[in-house]
């Protein structure tokens, strides 16, 4: 079915104060309203009903006592007995609390007797006739006393005149407002026990609901060991036992990952290990083996050449100990490039130096160098971690950024040791490639993150590359 | 606070609902304001005419306003009926001049005449006769074959000064040796012959003396009333009720008058209001047609009475 736009737009509206408000708000709007709109309806009912009856016993009782009145006056008028035809008009407004009047008018409309004392209202003269034939003719009349039922009946056919009486409508008035008083009554009574109700039963409900959300916080906070407390038998006992077979789940799932996290963590320092190892291995195999064996080689042919008088093979000669020569190089730089012995032997500052100048000699791009770290040693497994990833970024920056100018700075600082490699090159869009794509970033965090650190990449298209590694000391420099 | 703000909204819409009393009054009348009734202006001075009590108020009325508005076609002036509780206020109405004519009861024109020369102006014939009795009744399903088997019950008097419903069942007692005050266990007054005929027609009295004329003119208005009552003594005749004027009226305003009632059947109207109040005619009579009831006055002491 298809409201239209205006209906469903209230209800929006009120469904946006409804739902902004809490449950407590809620329940006690829910329970108030109800007792309110019953409360206001039973009293207009009961108000109306009952007025509409009293209107029409007024009307009943002011014909009766109007027609009792004139079948009693009848014969004191024709017998001209005045005194006791005001007597009875008195008696009659006596015995009857609502008559606030009654007269007698004779057949000629004068006033024979009546019950206003000295003088007279001439105003009600005119305001209500009968004709001899009527049975009575009644007129609401409003007057300073309030509403008077005004009947008139003609007394012997009217041969003898008309009688007349006003009822006042103030006790029903009375009657009416002391009923709705008490209705009143009632329904503040009944708000003030749904009050109560409503803050009992808001209390319990919300008790639990807002256990939940406190173990719901300590529990996305980490802390997998709290428990609801299962308050009532009902649905919210049974969502706090799921919430707690959840969190239990959930406690065993971060038990597995974490698990599996140290075991990862292990297997990489063990693979990273490992790798240095061999390199270390490697180099050392080529400085001290293979270096020493081509140095006895090129001292060999030098020896050769000397010894050798034919200018031919002296030429030949030469070359071959330029291509010795060059080797000898190129295994030197393999040996530098798999693991520097500057690193183990003297330090990270001395290899980042010999990393740096280098690095500038081949690409002939500067490098601005900043070391604020002391001369002692720091461990092994950070050093080789802050010079592999300030190895690798320079590898990028070579390969992929095309930057006019770089700059390196490590500085300890607060117990940490700060790196920070920035260039000015073409740069990329560093939220979107931070993933596996980019195995060297990968691998650069994952140093990092081994050594409780954090590795973090700022960059943007044609903005440069910012990339800052911190590692906490944890007072182990050595 | 705001349960407070809450319930007072309540009562704003209950008052603001409900009207409460949903009647729309037609005028308004200021009832504190209280002035001086006018004084009615008597243009013309009226024909005053009383009527002794002998039917009740409302059948004096009913009977008699036939006969009023001939007078005051007769006459042109307007006429009003006077009634009085008992034959003495009538009596005194007549003596101070406030009425110009009476029909009056017998024992009260005897009354009157004595007193302060109450006039005979003329007498009602009915039935071509100028008397009429007095009938003692009781209940239809009663007993009582005289006055002497009505000892120790309740009886009904008509008026005080009654020649029909007091003085002669008074004689009656008299003649048996008693007085009504012992012979009766309890009496009232009625005021009227009618109703006197009523309290006994519905057992409120055992008996009643009553006016003839009344009597038989009630039966022919309403015959269930000889299912449930029975003449158990006739008087002897008395001088019928006659039409009086008082001591000092002119003569001029009597002889008019007299001959207006006298003329009355020469009418049709005339009969017709004569036809209501249950007579043939009016005729002349002469005070000698009371002296058999003088007698019997004389025999009974009645207050008010000679």
């Amino acid at each position: 079915m298809m409201l239209p736009v205006v209906v469903r737009r209230f209800l929006g509206r009120v469904w946006d104060v409804i739902s902004a408000v809490s449950v407590r708000a809620k329940i006690l709007g829910l329970a108030l309203g109800l007792v309110l709109v019953l409360g206001a309806g039973i009293t207009v009912q009961v108000r109306d009903s009952l007025a509409a009856i009293m209107q029409e016993q007024l009307d009943d009782e002011s014909t009766t006592t109007a027609r009792d009145l004139a079948a009693r006056t009848t014969d004191l008028i024709l017998l001209n007995d005045l005194v006791n035809l005001q007597k009875l008009l008195l008696e009659t407004q006596a015995n009857n609390p609502d008559v606030r009047y009654a007269f007698v008018l004779d057949a000629e409309g004068q006033v024979l007797a009546h019950t206003f004392g000295s003088g007279f209202p001439l105003g009600l003269l005119e305001s209500n006739t009968v004709r001899p034939d009527d049975h009575h003719n009644t007129v609401v009349l409003q007057t300073d006393d309030g509403l008077i039922w005004d009947t008139a009946v003609p007394i012997f056919n009217g041969r003898a005149g008309i009688a007349r009486i006003g009822l006042s409508d103030a006790r029903l008035r009375q009657s009416i407002q002391v009923v709705t008083g008490q209705i009143a009554l009632t329904v503040a009574l009944v708000l003030a026990l749904g009050v109560l109700v409503a803050t009992t039963l808001t209390w319990v409900l919300t008790r639990p609901i807002l256990e939940l959300v406190r173990v719901t916080r300590a529990v996305s906070n980490g802390d997998f060991s709290v428990r609801v407390k299962r308050w009532a038998d009902d649905e919210i006992g049974d969502l706090a036992d799921a919430f707690n077979d959840m969190t239990a789940e959930l406690a065993r799932t971060d038990e597995i990952r974490s698990e599996r996290e140290q075991l990862r963590r292990q297997l990489l320092e063990r693979v990273i290990a490992t790798q240095e190892d061999e390199r270390k291995r490697i180099a050392r195999e080529l400085h001290d083996s293979t270096s020493q064996n081509l140095t006895s080689l090129m001292v060999g042919i030098k020896t050769m050449s000397a010894t050798c008088k034919d200018p031919v093979m002296q030429s030949e000669a030469d070359k071959l100990r330029n291509v010795a020569a060059q080797t000898l190089d190129e295994i030197h730089n393999i040996s530098m490039r798999l693991r520097p012995r500057v690193l183990d032997d003297i330090g990270l500052s001395a290899a980042l130096e010999k990393l740096v100048s280098e690095w500038q000699a081949r690409y002939k791009t500067p490098i601005d160098l900043l070391l604020q770290c002391g001369p002692q040693r720091m461990p092994a497994e950070i050093e080789t971690a802050i010079y592999r990833i300030v190895q690798e970024a320079l590898t990028n920056i070579a390969r992929h950024a095309s930057a006019r100018a770089v700059s390196v700075l490590v500085e300890e600082r607060n117990g940490h040791l700060l790196t920070v490699v920035e260039d000015d090159g073409r740069g990329f869009d560093s939220a979107g490639k931070t993933g596996d794509g980019h195995l060297g970033l990968v691998g650069m965090r994952e140093r990092a993150e081994l050594l409780d650190g954090r590795l973090t990449i700022e960059s943007s298209p044609e903005s440069g590359t910012s990339i800052y590694v911190e590692i906490p000391l944890k007072g182990a420099v050595s | 606070m705001k349960i407070s703000a809450i319930f007072l909204l309540f009562l704003l819409i209950v008052s603001a609902c409900s009207p409460g009393l949903t009647t729309q009054p037609e005028a308004y009348v200021d009832l504190k304001d209280l002035q001086p009734l006018p004084t009615p202006s008597q243009d013309e001075v009226p024909l005053r005419v009383a009527v002794a009590a002998v039917i009740s108020p409302k059948g004096t009325v009913e009977s008699y306003s036939a006969l009023m508005d001939y007078l005051s076609e007769k006459t042109g002036r307007p006429v009003e009926l006077v009634q009085r509780r008992t034959y003495l206020e009538v009596n005194d109405l007549v003596e101070r001049g406030e009425v110009d004519l009476a029909f009056v009861c017998t024992s009260a024109y005897i009354s009157g005449q004595s007193q302060f020369g109450m006039q005979l102006l003329v007498a009602p014939q009915v039935n071509n006769e100028t008397v009429y009795h007095s009938y003692l009744i009781v209940p239809a399903d009663s007993l009582a074959k005289d006055m002497a088997d009505l000892k120790g019950k309740v009886f009904a008097f008509t008026d005080p000064i009654s020649l029909t419903g007091r003085a002669y069942p008074t004689y009656l007692v008299k003649q048996l040796g008693s007085t009504p005050e012992a012979f009766f266990g309890r009496t009232f007054f009625t005021y009227s012959h009618d109703e006197a005929i009523y309290a006994v027609a519905n057992h409120l009295a055992d008996g009643a003396a009553v006016d003839s004329l009344v009597y038989d003119f009630a039966l022919s208005r309403d015959p269930s009333l000889a299912e449930k009552t029975q003449i158990i003594h006739t008087s002897p005749a008395f001088g019928i009720p006659p039409v009086v004027v008082g001591p000092d009226v002119r003569p001029q305003v009597a002889a008019e008058l007299q001959t207006l009632l006298l003329e009355m059947s020469d009418n049709p109207n005339g009969q017709a209001a004569l036809k209501s109040v249950g007579i043939n005619r009016f005729v002349l009579i002469d005070d000698s047609a009371y002296e058999s009831v003088r007698s019997l006055l004389g025999d009974v002491t009645l207050p008010g009475l000679p």
